[in-house]
């Protein structure tokens, strides 16, 4: 659903609460926290969706890393997890059902976590995903809110995926292309998670449905402070600017900059692509991490030491103007 | 001017129809009606990209986008200002190579086709600045069954070398079960490599 609409259908509804939990509906992060005790606390969070590529098996990883990647975005590791399937068993071999759940197992075991358990209802669209559970110390949550004047973000993944996801729904991507895309989205965030663990981050999240912008406006809302964004240095998926240009900007893309374009002040000079990509929903995206200037570059360098591919420097938060997104 | 109706669809679809119609008529004239604000501004976008001048009507939640061809343009995806950062490491630049025919220049066949032998085995020194290597037209001949070249391409290919080879063509010379290297590909593929790459030789 678009932002806009989940926020008209949430606003104001009362739910309920204890004082165990760390992180909760109010403030909106990427998984739900709870806490066990001083030095345990669960991470919870849940996503499926309908297939995003034709290969039954990649989109199994893909699901799989894009539910498993918000615990990794509160700085949690995954332990156990459960499946959510929609399937229409009257029109589609069982046999397809079999090898996406398969991928989701390798990635599921890839994570090092378990599978133990379910859900499945027939329905006339298939889709799936899995619910997961995390641990982590109540002290090294990670959230989106912390962000400090100074902070630089680094980014850990290309962005690109939803647009190149519609060419694929318009057989305007080589195989090529969908493969390098299936390759993006079903790589675990997990190292990248790993490598800033022992930094003191500030704030962080994974990219996902928003888009980048829709993201970042989260970690500035209420903060008092902006964001300067680098367009130049935010990482591209290959193709996805041709392909922008060509018209397969996806829907989503339209709402996230529909819902966050009065925070967000576009220099003339940005390419129009580049906006689009910016606003583009991410499927299993990267991570967005916030540090200080200091352990930024260490950050980045252990990163790229690390596998990371791209760890990119793409903007560095501001003082003001207050609450806005400026992207050079 | 041709027309298209595109209400009740949502993106990509309008995009797709209108593409089939600009490639199949190549009008100097095209009003697209849509419903909804994406496929407004994607078609929009598509017909800019493809060298039109578009003008937007909107009569409630309904939209027409009139594009009208630009005076001297060919249809074409627009180069970009900047080159777009890539996942793959840079730091030097991409070449692509076009291949459009079985051998090098006019004069002898037998000469030319020898030329054409040694420049596919002395590309590999290029090194990893050569990105792509695109065979067209009878070029096609250089990627299948018992051409001389077809060792040299293959090495390179084993190397990291993208190799694509035009389906059409292929097609055309009854060749499409003979090819033994590099990935059939379309005229999108060729056009969007040549948006990416840094430098295109044509030979």
């Amino acid at each position: 659903m678009s932002p806009g609409d989940l926020d008209t259908a949430l606003c104001g509804l009362d739910f309920p609460t204890d004082a165990n939990v760390l992180v909760g509906l109010s403030q909106a992060d990427d998984a739900g926290v709870y806490k066990i005790s001083d030095d345990l606390a669960l991470i919870q969070t849940v996503d499926f969706f309908t297939p995003v590529v034709d290969d039954p098996y990649l989109f199994g990883q893909i699901a799989a890393a894009n539910a498993l990647s918000d615990v990794y975005a509160m700085g949690g590791v995954p332990k156990t997890t459960m499946n959510l399937v929609a399937f229409p068993a009257k029109k589609m071999d069982l046999s397809i059902l079999r090898t996406v759940i398969q991928g989701g197992i390798d990635k599921v075991r890839e994570a090092g976590a378990v599978l133990i358990g379910g859900h499945s209802v027939e329905d006339d669209e298939f889709k799936y995903g899995l619910s997961v559970t995390g641990f982590v110390h109540p002290k090294k949550i990670r959230t989106k809110q912390g962000l400090k004047e100074g902070d630089r973000l680094i980014l850990t993944k290309p962005l690109g995926t939803g647009i190149i996801n519609t060419a694929i729904k318009g057989h305007l991507a080589s195989d090529d292309l969908i493969r390098t895309v299936a390759d993006v989205m079903a790589t675990l965030n997990r190292k990248a998670a790993e490598i800033m663990a022992p930094y003191p981050v500030h704030a962080c999240t994974d990219i996902t449905g928003f888009g980048l912008i829709g993201h970042l406006a989260e970690m500035i809302q209420g903060t008092g402070l902006g964001i300067r964004l680098y367009a130049e240095n935010v990482p591209l998926l290959d193709g996805a600017k041709a392909l922008a240009a060509m018209g397969m900007v996806p829907g989503g893309a339209y709402r996230n900059r529909d819902f966050r374009a009065s925070m967000v002040d576009m220099d003339a000079s940005v390419d129009l692509s580049i906006q689009d990509i910016l606003y583009d929903p991410q499927t299993s995206g990267g991570l967005c991490i916030a540090v200080s200037p200091e352990d930024a570059r260490r950050l980045q360098d252990d990163l790229i030491a690390g596998g990371v591919d791209p760890a990119a420097m793409i903007g560095e938060v501001a003082g003001h103007p207050s609450e806005k997104i400026q992207v050079v | 001017m041709e027309t298209l109706d595109a209400r009740g669809l949502d993106c990509p679809a309008p995009v797709l129809k209108t593409r089939a119609l600009v490639e199949a008529r190549h009008p100097r004239q095209i009003a697209v009606t849509v419903d909804n604000e994406p496929a407004r501004q994607n078609v929009s976008r598509f017909l800019s990209s493809q060298g039109y001048q578009t003008d937007i009507q909107q009569d409630g939640p309904v939209f027409t986008i009139v594009g009208t061809l630009r005076e001297g343009v060919q249809a074409a995806v627009p180069q970009s200002a900047s080159p777009p950062v890539s996942v793959a490491a840079s730091g030097s630049r991409k070449i692509m190579v076009m291949v459009a025919a079985d051998r090098i220049g006019r004069g002898d066949d037998t000469l030319g086709a020898k030329l054409m032998g040694n420049f596919i085995s002395t590309l590999k020194e290029m090194g990893t600045e050569l990105w792509r290597l695109v065979f067209v037209n009878s070029g096609v001949r250089l990627t299948t069954t018992d051409a001389p070249t077809l060792a040299a391409l293959k090495d390179l290919e084993a190397s990291g070398v993208m190799i694509l080879v035009c389906g059409t063509c292929l097609d055309f010379f009854n060749l499409l079960d003979r090819k033994e290297v590099g990935e059939t590909t379309n005229m999108l593929d060729i056009v969007t490599a040549m948006q990416l790459s840094d430098m295109v030789i044509n030979l």
